[in-house]
């Protein structure tokens, strides 16, 4: 491959083309019309409108097959989101004759299938959280439901069969909310996914969130690369990520990778994937899905072990052999990710879209790592997500690694939207995130998290006082 | 001997002063600022000045009270209480010392005994010397101060107020040294508060000579001001009889309506064999040199009367009020009319509302009737709510005697002798809901709220609570200098400020380019430690607007008031406004008072009728002729 397409925006786009950039190839970027200003157009070597937007175009096959051919293209990257997962888009790569960066078609389309993906952890010996298959419509559906629920006992767990992401998924406590949510949740599956079908799966209590890095030639050869731990989610949404999991017991960890990679082998998987475990407190570890593309959370597993993911993609696709084995793959350290979104946490995190960036510092410094797309003129798409920046962190312990995010953290300086820094701040400070114990109700159990003051900077203050002073022409608060 | 410190006991303090060779000196600070730079120097430079007066071996640095307290809120937006602490950390061998006006605390009438006792309490922790006086040196306005600062354990210098005629003999302020011992016990220091600066140098030695005589053990602490350049002689004076404390400041910002230079006080008694005990002239001289630099940035705030006045000894304008006074007489566009004020009218007004001593808030009831007298033409017409409650009695029975009927009659009408008697005598002034005075304020800044934070919001609400959010706002101003602080006409590009913030961070900004854009805003940009910061600020309003708004005559005005169109009769603020649209009032009902000068105005409905619409806020300013509210007739 000499040059590649990025068929994504945002900061995905941009860490990207870094790798394709960084071996001397071409990367070409795509955007929409909301985008044009967009910092990773400027990066990018070239770059290609493909139409008004918002949202549509990024999600349009054709769209970008078309761009591709324009700017004689030979690969396609499809970053996270969008096209990332859906199956049409390698099988349209490939019939144009392109290389599509990322698992092959039919992988796609059986791990995106959650009880296709069940049938695949089961037939390689890994356990999974137990589950119906999809229920049938009506009463059927409900009769069954319950015999499930009678079997397993309550909470549950109503899911989308075409959910992911966290979304399409509902909690049910009693059999009076499970047949209430099901014809809600049948609704909200088919306007999300167009697609209504739903499954049970048994409620695993307080778990931890863990998943691990695998990566596949097409060789055969795969390796993992360890674990990271997403527990720290709002509404199954991740917010922090860290690698490796704070879990003592490594023969756990252990099983819990080499789980990973016996799915992958069983799904035939080629280039780079995820496959995510619940882990309850008594130490039982469950399959909950596998994500068939480079995730958010990708940068903390590059800190801790030195690798790029990106560019081990970018080499599995054009048909290269793994460069590193099992063996090299050595763990040092610990990695934070903190998701910087123009969003207000005390306003159930509503995104700031509009608001412009009138000041943007970031800090630097040993182990930090900033793969971000804001700057300072930089307005709030209304139309995309809201994510400005992620902050990567590493440090040789925990504790190191806490600290660092803290001073990370502290050395931004973000003026024009609220952002979910004074939030985070709050969790660098409390005493669970800083010993490393936490699970999936961190947020739930933390509700003080939530309690803070959004306050400038003390010389952001004087700083506005001294240009009040100035544009007055004297002190209106000494006069 | 031990130089007297912070901490130390206040019975071995007093026996320190008694037993020390020579006589020992208060750095006036705060009153130099108050007199000869409108109460504008900011903190900033009274750090710059802090180490060198520390090693200077003062006895006191009177650095709080006064005005000072909500002049610190007001116009230099540091907290009164951060400003003795962050001092204290800078000077821990110097007492602090305080001027509070008894009942009156540090505004300009009487505060609830509630509390008066918190703030003393709160402030004690800071300041260990105690000065206090009252106007009328009526010693029952000053007990509770007395009482508090006692079981606070710190210094009690309680003053006779001095000044000139007749009725100001030795026998009487004998006997109200007197007067205070009985409350106080004698273990106080006793202040001669000469505020204006009045009599002679012979006539001051006289005095003390004579409390010396009649009480030889009591402490002497001599005050006085520069205004007639005659202070030094007069503290020499006093000296020689037998005053053991007396008051200077530092000659490099010496006017001349505060004290006089320290070195000159030094250098003439020391011609005497006469000594200042523990004091380091070479610090003397050192803080003045730290402070040169600084004075040019103050030089709005100097007098726009230079020279020393030696009529005072006819207007008897304190000196703390002077520099006020011009300030007002300018902004009023009076100045003209000041000889007139000054010789004529002040000394007669003060002879016939009783010969009292001229200072806060006397000062200020002296000084608005006789500026009211001059500007209106007509004598004790519209007298201020706060000249009806002195002639009532609210604070304090008159020392000489009462005023004329002539001025009751002009103050009250026809019905004069009546109202005197159904509300005459002492302001009874209830205690306050403290509780629900802190919930008020914790509801007006939407945060709880320190003890110290509600003692200043008992002080000064309205200004209490404005400063407050200013912090917010704009933080921990007082880092900034006066060169910052008081620019005038902005900027220049390019420009680069440096200051250190209250953490310590060390900061640089360069003043940007700036540029209208379309919206009418302006865009301004700051290079903020080296980063770019923009600012959008409202396009300022463009000058003769509002010179265009017409102007209405007072006959206008009056004649408005009686068709229930209510204007503000003169330029003030909003200080109360005690009724609420769609309320009944009767004609002679107070709706609002306006605060002017210091005083507070009533402003009454001249017909019966229903509040329709009121217009302005608590706090408001308003010029002449602003609509304040209407009531229509019923």
């Amino acid at each position: 491959m000499k040059k590649i397409l990025i068929a994504n925006r945002g900061e995905i786009a941009l860490r990207i083309l870094r790798a394709v950039q960084e071996q001397g190839l071409i990367a070409v970027g795509v955007y929409e019309t909301p985008d044009k200003e967009a910092r990773h157009i400027r990066a990018a070597d070239e770059a290609i409108w493909i139409g008004e937007g918002p949202r549509k175009d990024y999600l349009n096959i054709d769209k970008m097959i078309w761009a591709a051919r324009k700017a004689g293209a030979d690969g396609i990257h499809p970053g996270y989101g969008f096209l990332a997962e859906n199956p049409d888009f390698p099988k349209a790569c490939e019939d144009a004759g392109l290389i599509f960066i990322g698992p092959p078609a039919k992988v796609i389309h059986a791990l995106g299938n959650k009880v296709i993906a069940r049938t695949i952890a089961e037939s390689a010996g890994v356990p999974v959280i137990p589950g119906s298959e999809n229920l049938p419509y009506g009463q059927e559906g409900e009769e069954r439901a319950l015999a499930f629920a009678r079997e397993h006992g309550f909470p549950l767990m109503l899911k989308a069969t075409a959910g992911g992401g966290g979304r399409g998924i509902r909690k049910v406590n009693n059999a009076k909310e499970l047949i209430d949510q099901m014809p809600l949740a049948r609704a909200e599956a088919k306007a999300a996914f167009n697609d209504a079908r739903l499954y049970l799966e048994k409620g695993v209590i307080n778990p931890k969130h863990i998943e691990v890095q695998v990566l596949a030639d097409s060789f055969g050869h795969i390796i993992h690369m360890g674990t990271r731990d997403c527990s720290i989610q709002r509404r199954n949404q991740k917010l922090v990520e860290i690698a490796p999991a704070l879990i003592p017991d490594q023969t756990l960890l252990d099983n819990i990778c080499t789980a990973a990679i016996k799915v992958a082998q069983e799904a035939n998987y080629v280039n780079a994937g995820t496959v995510e475990f619940l882990v309850d407190e008594g130490g039982h570890f469950y399959f909950l899905e596998m994500n068939t593309r480079l995730q958010v959370e990708h940068t903390v597993t590059e800190m801790v072990t030195g690798m790029d993911i990106v560019r081990a993609q970018i080499d599995i696709a054009a048909g290269k052999k793994l460069k590193f084995s099992q063996e090299d793959v050595h763990i040092r350290g610990h990695a934070i990710e903190m998701r910087i979104n123009a969003e207000d946490p005390k306003n159930n995190f509503l995104p700031e879209g509009g608001r412009t960036i009138t000041v943007y510092n970031s800090p630097g410094g040993a182990g930090i790592r900033l793969d971000g797309i804001a700057y300072q003129g930089y307005v709030i798409p209304q139309v995309y997500d809201s994510l400005l920046v992620k902050l990567t962190v590493h440090g040789f312990t925990w504790k190191e690694a806490v600290e660092r995010m803290r001073r990370a953290l502290k050395g931004f300086a973000i003026v024009g939207p609220r952002t979910t820094i004074p939030f985070y701040l709050n969790i660098v400070n409390e005493p669970d995130f800083q010993k490393g114990i936490f699970n999936t109700s961190y947020l739930d159990l933390h509700p003080n998290l939530f309690e803070y003051k959004e306050g400038d900077r003390e010389v952001a203050k004087l700083a506005r006082l001294i240009a009040t002073i100035h544009h007055k022409g004297f002190n209106p608060f000494a006069a | 001997m031990e130089h007297i410190r912070p901490g130390m006991d206040t019975k071995d303090i007093l026996r320190r002063l008694k037993e020390a060779k020579g006589y020992f000196i208060t750095n006036t600070a705060r009153d130099l600022s108050q007199s000869d730079f409108k109460n504008r120097i900011l903190l900033h430079t009274d750090l710059l000045a802090a180490k060198p007066r520390d090693a200077a071996g003062y006895f006191s640095l009177e650095i709080t009270g006064g005005a000072s307290v909500h002049v610190d809120m007001l116009r230099k937006q540091v907290n009164p209480f951060l400003k003795l602490e962050l001092l204290r950390r800078e000077m821990p061998n110097t007492l602090f010392q305080t001027l509070c006006r008894g009942v009156n605390l540090f505004g300009y009438r009487p505060y609830p005994e509630n509390a008066i006792r918190l703030t003393v309490r709160e402030f004690a922790k800071y300041v260990e010397v105690w000065r206090v006086f009252d106007f009328l040196n009526y010693i029952p306005n000053m007990v509770p101060v007395f009482e508090e600062v006692k079981k606070a354990g710190k210094i009690l210098e309680p003053s006779i107020c001095f000044s000139t005629g007749p009725e100001h003999t030795d026998e009487f302020y004998v006997g109200k040294v007197r007067e205070i011992l009985d409350v106080t016990g004698e273990d106080i220091i006793l202040c001669i508060k000469n505020h204006g600066g009045l009599g002679t140098p012979k006539r001051l030695g006289e005095l003390v000579a004579s409390i010396k005589q009649r009480f030889p053990d009591l402490l002497i602490h001599y005050h006085g001001h520069n205004t007639d350049s005659n202070d030094v002689p007069r503290i020499a004076a006093a000296i020689l009889s037998g005053a053991e404390i007396v008051d200077a400041a530092d000659h490099a910002f010496t006017g001349f309506y505060g004290p006089p230079p320290v070195l000159s006080v030094i250098q003439t008694m020391e011609a005497y064999g006469i000594r200042a005990a523990g004091v380091s002239t070479d610090a003397v001289v050192e803080t003045s040199e730290a402070l040169r630099p600084e004075r040019a940035a103050y030089a709005d705030f100097e007098s726009q009367f230079k020279g020393f006045d030696s009529t005072v000894q006819v207007h008897k304008l304190p000196g703390g009020a002077t520099g006020s006074s011009f300030e007002q007489a300018v902004k009023g566009e009076f100045l003209h009319l000041m000889p007139q004020i000054l010789r004529e009218e002040l000394p007669r007004v003060q002879i016939e509302l009783g010969n009292w001593w001229s200072v806060t808030p006397g000062s200020q009831i002296l000084w608005t009737t006789a500026v009211n007298n001059v500007l209106s033409g007509e004598r004790y017409e519209n007298a201020s709510g706060d000249l009806k409650n002195l002639l009532l009695g609210k604070y304090g029975p008159f020392p000489f005697y009462r005023p004329s009927e002539e001025i009751y009659k002009k103050a009250f009408g026809t019905e004069w002798k009546k109202i005197l008697k159904e509300q005459g005598g002492l302001a009874k002034i209830e205690d306050i809901d403290l509780e629900k005075e802190e919930a008020t304020l914790v509801e007006r800044l939407g945060r709880s709220v320190t003890r110290e934070e509600l003692v200043l919001y008992l002080q000064h609400p309205n200004d209490a609570v404005d400063f407050l959010k200013f912090e917010e706002e704009y933080g921990q101003a007082y880092v900034l200098p006066p060169q910052i602080w008081f620019r005038k006409g902005g900027f220049n590009p390019g420009e680069h400020l440096d200051f250190v913030d209250y953490t310590g961070k060390s900061h640089v900004i360069e003043i940007g380019p700036s540029y209208s854009s379309e919206n009418g805003k302006q865009t301004l940009y700051l290079f903020v430690d080296h980063h770019s910061e923009v600012f959008l600020l409202e396009e300022e309003k463009k000058a003769g607007v509002e010179a265009a708004v017409i102007k209405l005559s007072k006959e206008e005005i009056a004649s408005l008031a009686k068709v229930g169109d209510m204007r503000a009769p003169f330029a003030g603020n909003v200080c109360q406004i005690p009724v609420k649209a769609g309320q009944e009032v009767k004609k002679g009902e107070l709706v609002i008072v306006l605060e002017a000068m210091k005083m507070q105005n009533p402003i009454e409905s001249q017909l019966e009728g229903k509040i329709d619409q009121v217009f302005v806020k608590l706090g408001q300013a308003v010029q002449v002729g602003d609509k304040l509210l209407t009531i229509s007739p019923l």
